[in-house]
């Protein structure tokens, strides 16, 4: 009898693959991010939820229920460099024009960044996966200067980041949203990269919130 | 390019001379003590998808039939250049570097 499943078929050998396309923007008090700036010499980043961890409860002499813990957001960034507006992120401010002054206030801010998805038959031109990040805090993090040798490497700047979640409607808050190319209709895509990229330098990209993202993606 | 004739200058500040080669043919006629170079290595970093820099590496050769030439040390000083091997052949001293420019 043949089996209805099928695996690996042609076509559906699908991976993830490679990070870039990184744009950062600072939040601002009232909670927006209206700016967006390339973030350049992107490594690695590594998504890390954490929390959702089982908490069981016994009754009659039976595992009776099961509670899971609140689910958080982290990640860790890895770069050779960072934008300048970054630095305000990381706990500098800057009384004068080129002095950075550190352990300051860090500056919330969001991310987005692209991934790349790939199969068997169209390699990583199958499509792409939009990241983005809300609410994230980056902790202090070490710079390992080294000196000059016969084989030099570029710091790789790293950072822990923690989220704190975005309200969306209907759902529970959120620090983390991804858009998937190959299932969003391509003109919803297309708008959402307009708002986050930027098309002149008067319209700068700016990181929609959730509940902006979900109706933009509802559109007819 | 312009990097590897900076090298190039470099190189000939050091030997207080013209003597220094850039890939020469077989059968070039060469003038000692020289240096001989070429270029060896390009050292590419990635990142955003993409190599993202790069450097060159360029394998040094001083040639000097004087075994105490002061050459070798002068290059063997130069920022990010390291010593490869010696060895000798038709009565000149060879000292192998390789450096990063």
């Amino acid at each position: 009898m043949a089996q209805l499943i099928t695996w690996d078929a042609v076509g559906d050998r699908f991976y993830e693959t490679g990070v870039d396309h990184g744009v950062l923007y600072p939040q601002i008090p009232d909670g927006t991010y209206p700016v967006g700036v390339a973030w350049n010499g992107l490594t690695n980043i590594t998504e890390s939820p954490s929390g959702a961890e089982s908490n069981p409860q016994f009754a009659d002499n039976i595992k009776y229920l099961n509670l899971l813990s609140v689910e958080e957001f982290g990640a860790t960034i890895e770069a050779f460099t960072y934008p300048n507006e970054f630095a305000v992120c990381d706990g500098s401010a800057f009384p004068e024009l080129g002095v950075a002054v550190g352990q300051q206030p860090r500056k919330p801010f969001g991310l987005c960044y692209r991934t790349l998805f790939g199969n068997d038959t169209e390699g990583t031109e199958h499509g792409y996966k939009l990241h983005l990040i809300y609410g994230a805090l980056a902790s202090p993090s070490e710079k390992a200067y080294q000196t000059v040798n016969e084989s030099p490497e570029a710091i790789t700047f790293s950072w822990e980041v923690t989220t704190t979640p975005a309200p969306v409607t209907g759902l529970k808050p959120s620090a983390s949203i991804t858009i998937d190319s190959t299932k969003v209709d391509p003109a919803d895509l297309a708008a959402l990269e307009v708002i986050l990229f930027g098309v002149t330098p008067a319209t700068a990209g700016r990181l929609p919130l959730p509940d902006e993202i979900i109706t933009l993606m509802n559109q007819p | 390019m312009a990097q590897r004739l900076n090298l190039q200058t470099l190189l000939e500040d050091l030997l207080d001379s013209e003597n220094v080669y850039f890939q020469p043919p077989p059968g070039f006629l060469m003038a000692y003590p020289c240096i001989v170079y070429n270029r060896s290595n390009i050292r590419t970093k990635f990142a955003d998808n993409m190599p993202y820099m790069h450097r060159k590496q360029y394998t040094l050769t001083v040639i000097d039939g004087d075994p105490d030439s002061a050459i070798p040390d002068k290059i063997a000083a130069l920022p990010a250049s390291l010593f490869d091997r010696h060895f000798t052949s038709e009565n000149l001293n060879h000292d192998v570097f390789n450096i990063l420019f």
